[in-house]
């Protein structure tokens, strides 16, 4: 029993009397806090000390002094004796307070400059490079931590054969003559080497090729290189230098080009005195398409939150917030008359996420708010999907809430659900497979300590969960792929594309001060794409603005390379001139949005995918959702969209205004007689 | 400024309107803060002789989207500042304060793992507010203290598994709060920030003990607490599961409610002993006490009532039906006339504040307000509008 030991103890008198009700002043005068400007490596640990002194600076008797943290809640931690843990790089306000018993506390505020720690690594690009005599180009270097934080260092360039290659202190290279050299980029005790092989010139012949001579604004186009010495022999592997101009677009080092706007770009690589054009014609992307409202069902007694069709494609399931308590079935057989048939009332205020098992036998949706605090989530069943009915809950562990829950099935586990945790940010799996006894097979969450872990939304796909995890990104676990040997009962993490928010959103915090939200919030797998959105709201609302409609979200849209599941790179972006990026859906070429404030949207997502996404004009269409008689008075606040295979509409769910059915219309070409 | 202040001045308006009663006083009306969790938003309600009314609701919160749950609600003293601590957070919730005058936004401080029931000291200098820490591992938890001129955490005082109900002797030397999930009160000496003292709770088995509780880990964790709680006690359960506690106005008592047994337990705090244990309404939540210490205003969770006990006797001479299910909160006025209760819900129906006339030990008027009215907390009384 714990209580063992106390129990030795005799009953305890009265305390000392009371106390005057009003804490008098504080012989304090000044707290001094050493070091004055702290600073710590990333990763580190920096013991802080303060001293309370009084008028006379002299050290005030019986005063206590404590660190609290002031900020920088998700970069790292002081405990109250002042031991600072940097969890990463960034800033972090502390609050020391003196404070003598029965008065009033003393503050004085510092803030602990978290920093990369000593570079162990720098990375030399290109990696390896041959050149011709004659020829220049910049090498890019980077230098990072052991902790992995990139660093701003400059750097100390060497060459191993100044005679081949000749380096300046910006790090451009200059190829002498024919040889081998090593390259070498220094800061402080690190080092990255770049191989550079110099072969004698000169090229005789220089062309460039594009894939493709047309185009149209946002199609990736690869330029290559290919050079001949004076005996028309070809000269393999040199790194030739790109360039383009005019227009706006982006050219890679690999020579992969995408370019922005229409017009004729001339792209030019360099080997030395030699270079070479060509020419590509960009036409616009062109693929705004009509945007037709097709039915309405509007919602206003509760905000409106997720949608979901039955894969009979005949009935819709629609889930409230702010209070909402409900789940609807909607028939939407005739989608110009949606029709409520049925809804399930369950001990909830917010129905947020709401899946159909695959076979359309069984429905799980999330609760939270509920009044006896059990949350969870409730499983119905469809025998008739017009009319579900509750068969079962789930609330172990997941009492305080249950936000996103994605049901998926593999034939060698069974069917799961798979959900996230409101309070600890775990990531719970659920075997539904008898979906009468669900009972929990598996939890996982990230290293992060408990501030700041949250994890918002599930997406799985061969076997491979994405896991939008807020302020640790875009996580994939092995769920039964069997690439790390995971299981529902066993998962494994297979990689994490991490990326600094408070960098990514910092206009966010100008606009409204620091503490706003922001956090990786949905992903969805799409060929070797996850395409992952981010839940921007800045911290406070525009000074003397009268309503809602002044608060804005924000945020952008990333496409992340995942071909080598173990090494994410993002290469493509979105990000929208005014509102959001909140929940997405794919069907075919075409990615579909709900943004929030700014409306719903549909994007063309064909092809590879390269650069700025709105710059290259692939929106297809956007309809502002906002209703006069919305449950907010005219203002969009899209949440998200389905798409339904039967009839390929569109059922997009907004918060303020329940369900708009939309048809994306097809192509009528102008007909010139 | 957060997304709160920008709505609070544009928010006013009369959700339910109860109708005159001539048994009012004809002179004073009663001001009212109420936390509504599950609608993040505070109303500040009315109530005199033309009945009671949604004076004003202020949205509070950051996130937009996603729920932040005011819960705990306090006023300062002086009646210039209210608090509002929100549970819900990314884990971690706030404590925010607002001018009384302008309902806008005055500061926040991050606390604990679902900040919940708080008060302000008499002085109002300091915010002490529990860190429930409902949704997470069952491990000890804290009280945090709150220097409301700063906003600045002075102090975080680990006490036990799940803290919740906490009340403050009324010259602030001492301040209680109970355990759920370790059936303990614990006394806070305020002028050191350190626990004093702990009470064990359990029927048959009370103690007084110098000192703070060891670590403990919630060995009472198998007993639901999910509802705090909706479940009544199996047979054999002695548990106490207390979820609040209130010293008498002169300090010499402290009411613990037991939520699990339905039991009001009296602590003498002088020599530290148990005084008594009397049989109270199903699931007894919240305690509120008269300024001259007569009665106990209990909130019955399970019951859908209040009851008004006699402190000399322990006699409940009322039992008091609420409208709605899931009682919580307890305000009274400072003439000790009233009493305000609110009245979480259940779904999506509103919360409501019940107001209670300790004289006729009757309700008397229904205000409908957000859902998941929890925390309340008495503003003033004035001259009638």
């Amino acid at each position: 029993m714990i209580f063992l030991s106390a129990l030795a103890l005799a009953l305890v008198q009265q305390p000392a009397a009371a106390q005057a009700a009003t804490a008098a002043a504080s012989p304090i005068q000044k707290v001094v806090v050493t070091p004055a400007r702290p600073r710590v490596t990333a990763g580190d640990t920096l013991r802080l000390s303060a001293q309370a002194l009084d008028g006379a600076g002299q050290p005030v008797p019986g005063a206590s002094i404590r660190f609290v943290p002031a900020g920088g809640y998700f970069e790292g931690r002081v405990d109250a004796d002042g031991l600072v843990r940097s969890g990463s790089t960034g800033t972090l306000p502390v609050t020391v307070v003196a404070l003598v018993p029965g008065t009033r506390p003393v503050t004085e505020r510092v803030e602990v400059q978290m920093v990369a720690g000593p570079a162990v690594r720098v990375a030399v690009q290109p990696a390896a490079t041959k050149l011709v005599a004659g020829q220049r180009l910049r090498l890019d270097a980077r230098a990072y931590s052991a902790a992995g934080d990139e660093r701003d260092d400059r750097y100390t360039w060497t060459s191993s054969a100044p005679g081949v290659v000749r380096v300046s202190a910006t790090g451009v290279v200059e190829a002498l003559a024919a040889g081998k050299a090593t390259v070498t980029a220094a800061s402080g005790s690190a080092r990255g080497t770049t191989a550079v092989e110099v072969v004698a010139g000169p090229v005789a012949r220089l062309t460039l090729t594009p894939s493709a001579m047309d185009a149209r604004t946002g199609d990736v186009i690869r330029f290559k290189a290919a050079a001949t010495n004076g005996a028309g022999q070809p000269i393999a592997g040199l790194t030739p230098t790109f360039s383009f101009s005019p227009g706006n677009g982006q050219i890679d080092a690999d020579g992969v080009f995408v370019g922005y706007e229409p017009g004729e770009y001339v792209v030019t690589a360099s080997l030395g005195t030699r270079s070479a054009s060509a020419v590509v014609t960009l036409t616009e992307r062109d693929v705004r398409r009509r945007i037709n409202v097709v039915g309405r069902l509007p919602r206003t007694r509760f905000t409106t939150e997720e949608v979901w069709i039955h894969p009979n494609g005949t009935v819709a399931y629609l889930g409230s917030g702010s209070g909402g308590d409900v789940m609807y079935a909607i028939d939407i057989s005739d989608p110009s008359n949606p029709v409520v048939t049925d809804s399930i009332v369950a001990n909830t205020r917010r129905v947020n996420d709401v899946m159909s098992t695959p076979d359309g036998k069984f429905l799980v949706f999330t609760r939270e708010g509920a009044a006896d605090r059990k949350n969870g989530i409730v499983i119905a069943s469809l025998e008739d999907p017009l009319h579900p009915k509750p068969i079962a809950e789930f609330t172990d562990g997941v009492t305080a809430g249950v936000h996103s829950a994605f049901v998926y099935q593999q034939d060698k586990f069974g069917t799961h659900v798979y959900l996230t945790n409101d309070g600890t940010g775990a990531f719970h799996i659920i075997d539904i497979t008898d979906p009468y006894h669900p009972k929990q097979t598996a939890e996982w969450r990230t290293a992060r300590p408990d501030a700041g872990r949250s994890l918002h939304d599930v997406d799985i796909r061969n076997g491979l969960a994405y896991l939008s995890y807020w302020n640790d990104g875009l996580v994939i676990l092995d769920v039964g792929n069997g690439v790390k040997g995971g299981s529902p009962s066993n998962p494994q993490l297979v990689s994490q594309f991490k990326y600094d928010l408070n960098a990514l959103y910092k206009d966010v915090e100008r606009d409204g001060g620091p503490g706003f939200i922001r956090g990786t919030h949905t992903a969805w797998r799409h060929k070797d794409y996850v395409i992952i959105a981010d839940e921007v709201f800045p911290s406070s609302a525009v000074t003397g603005a009268k309503d809602a409609s002044a608060f804005r979200a924000y945020g952008r849209l990333q496409v992340v390379d995942v071909s080598d599941v173990a090494n994410p790179k993002s290469v493509a972006w979105y990000e929208p001139e005014f509102g959001g990026v909140h929940n997405v859906w794919v069907a075919g070429d075409t990615l579909y949005m709900g943004a929030y404030n700014a409306g719903f949207r549909a994007f063309d997502i064909s092809g590879e995918l390269r650069g700025d996404l709105r710059a290259q004009k692939r929106e297809i269409a956007h309809l502002n959702t906002a209703d006069m008689q919305g449950h907010s008075q005219n203002s969009a606040m899209t949440w998200g969209v389905v798409v339904n295979p039967k009839d390929g509409l569109a059922y997009v769910n907004d918060m303020n205004n329940g369900l708009w059915i939309v048809r994306l219309e097809p192509r009528t070409e102008e007909v010139i007689p | 400024m957060l997304l709160a202040t920008l709505l609070a001045t544009s928010l006013v308006g009369a959700i339910a309107v109860t109708p005159p009663d001539s048994t009012l006083p004809a002179a004073m009306d009663y001001l009212v803060y109420v936390a509504s969790e599950s609608a993040d938003r505070v109303t500040l309600v009315r109530f005199g002789p033309g009945g009671g009314r949604v004076e004003r609701e202020v949205p509070v919160g950051m996130n937009l989207t996603d729920p932040d749950g005011p819960h705990g609600l306090g006023v300062s003293p002086d009646g210039r500042h209210w608090y509002v601590s929100t549970a819900h957070g990314s884990p971690y919730g706030f404590l925010y304060k607002y001018d009384t005058r302008t309902n806008t936004n005055a500061g926040l401080v991050m606390l604990g793992h679902f900040p919940a029931s708080l008060q302000l000291s008499p002085d109002g200098e300091f915010a002490y507010v529990v860190n429930f820490n409902l949704h997470g591992d069952m491990v000890p938890s804290s009280v945090s203290v709150v220097a409301t001129g700063e906003m600045v955490e002075v102090a975080r005082i680990e006490t036990c598994t799940m803290p919740h109900g906490s009340r403050l002797t009324t010259d602030g030397a001492r301040h209680y709060s109970t355990c759920m999930m370790d059936d303990m009160l614990v006394e806070i000496d305020t002028r050191t920030f350190e626990v004093s003292r702990h009470f064990r709770l359990t029927r048959g088995a009370e103690q007084g003990m110098r000192g703070a509780p060891s670590a403990a880990r919630g060995e009472h964790a198998a007993h639901g607490t999910g509802g705090h709680d909706a479940a009544a006690p199996g047979a054999g359960d002695t548990a106490c599961s207390p979820t609040w506690a209130v010293p008498s106005p002169d300090g010499e008592r402290v009411w613990v409610a037991c939520n699990k047994s339905s039991e009001i337990v009296e602590i003498a705090t002088r020599d530290w002993s148990l005084v008594r244990r009397w049989a109270a309404g199903p699931g007894v939540y919240n305690l509120g006490v008269t300024h001259d210490g007569r009665r106990i205003i209990a909130t019955n969770k399970r019951g859908q009532s209040v009851s008004i006990y006699d402190t000399a006797s322990g006699a409940e001479l009322a039992r008091i039906p609420t409208r709605r299910k899931v009682v919580h909160g307890v305000a009274v006025s400072t003439d000790d006339r009233y009493a305000f209760v609110s009245v979480e819900g259940i779904g999506s129906e509103p919360g409501t504040v019940e107001v209670i006339d300790l004289r006729a030990l009757a309700s008397v008027a229904q205000v409908d307000v957000g859902q998941q009215a929890g925390g309340i907390d008495f503003l003033r009384s004035e001259p009638v509008r």
